[in-house]
């Protein structure tokens, strides 16, 4: 009885048992699951942005790079490319 | 009217797929319904012992998908329970001699022939899955109140939705006294972080070990908490979708207690 009012009052403390650790752990890491990009995705992105900016610029894309950055919590993603020229405007085919 | 394929997938391993399988098959079956399990695990069959068929296995999916052998003949009569077919899985070949091109003929065949179909899936998300998705309409994803197995859940989830499919969830093996306890995540708890509706709640319950072992159907074992909850899944498949899904509730209710301190209770 009086074991069972004291565990009233630990849950109403609402910080104990292992489960607030657990709720928080999976919430973390559905946060990073879902920041993963797959490799398929990468490559996709990184052609069709090669073939964007080629419309306006000429660049250099052996040297061409698409990365993904994480710090603590956000997730940013970082083109990287050197322009050699820029395409002249009425050659521009949009 | 055509029948209705529902996979049942989890992501993650032994949560409780087969179990929910035979257990919500046979509960369709008993309100009426034409209804076929099918065991997709292939090279590891495990629904024909769940339901008490191992012995009576003459084909499998694999025949009846390459037209080995009519489906009707691939299909087992369960002889307890009147409506409900196993197509059972071949133990002999690997996952990829199935193509998701043929699951979804074969599905076609399916719906023409049943109500409702019920697909065991793999575990993982590699060519065992693409295969059961392939041909079905619904999907329901089982997962227990455990990180692994919440994650895994919401990572099928999002591929089901890629796949124009709308998952309903089941959160099995619950032990409600460490939910009151805080030492287990509550339904509240998962449904937070995932994005889907939930279909049922099945608490842990002994009377599933016994089933298992004795080859008899969970949804037949008296005063099963977990075979009623199996059965409230069904009926809201089956179109009572108001049907309130029930929380499981901690053992140590005032009678229970009295039982266990007088040696009573069975
Ligand atoms: N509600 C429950 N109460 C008690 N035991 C359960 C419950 N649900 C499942 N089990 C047990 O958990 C184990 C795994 O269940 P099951 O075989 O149905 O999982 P599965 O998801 O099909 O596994 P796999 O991924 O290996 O195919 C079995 O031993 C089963 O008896
Ligand atoms: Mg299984």
């Amino acid at each position: 009885m009086i074991n069972g009012i004291f565990r009233k009052l630990m849950k109403s403390g609402g910080k104990s048992g292992s489960k607030n650790v657990a709720k928080q752990r999976l919430k973390f890491a559905l946060i990073y699951d879902r920041l993963e990009v797959s490799d398929d995705t990468l490559n996709n992105l990184n052609r069709d942005v090669i073939e964007v900016i080629s419309r306006y610029f000429e660049i250099d894309k052996e040297a061409f790079k698409l990365d993904i950055q994480r710090y603590d919590d956000v997730s940013a993603l970082v083109v990287n490319t050197p322009i050699i020229a820029t395409k002249h405007k009425n050659k521009l085919n949009l | 009217m055509e029948g209705r394929i529902i996979v049942i997938t989890s992501g993650k391993g032994g949560v409780g797929k087969t179990t929910a399988t035979a257990s919500i098959g046979t509960a369709l079956a008993m309100e009426g319904r034409r209804v076929a399990v099918v065991d997709m695990d292939i090279g590891l069959r495990n629904l024909d012992v769940m339901m008490g068929l191992e012995n009576r296995i003459v084909f499998n999916i694999v025949d009846a998908v390459h037209g080995r052998c009519q489906l009707r003949q691939a299909a087992i009569r369960d002889r307890r329970i009147k409506n409900l077919f196993l197509i059972p899985a071949s133990q002999s070949d690997n996952k990829n001699v199935l193509t998701p091109e043929d699951m979804i003929r074969f599905c076609k065949k399916l719906r023409s022939a049943f109500d409702f179909v019920l697909m065991d899936c793999p575990a993982g998300i590699e060519q065992g899955f693409e295969n059961t998705v392939a041909g079905a309409d619904d999907a329901i994803v089982i997962c227990t109140p455990e990180v692994a197995s919440v994650r895994d859940a919401d990572r099928v989830i999002g591929l089901l939705y890629a796949r124009s499919i709308t998952p309903r969830l089941v959160i099995n093996r619950i032990i409600p006294d460490m939910v009151e306890n805080g030492d287990m995540l509550s339904h509240d708890d998962v449904l937070d972080v995932l994005s889907i509706d939930l279909i049922g709640l099945v608490q842990m319950d002994d009377r599933v070990i016994v089933a298992t072992n004795t080859g008899t159907p969970l949804i037949l074992q008296k005063d099963s908490a977990a075979g009623e909850a199996f059965q409230r899944i069904a009926k809201r498949l089956n179109g009572q979708y108001d049907l309130p899904i029930i929380v499981p509730i901690p053992s140590k209710s005032i009678w229970k207690t009295i039982g266990t301190r007088f040696g009573i209770r069975k």
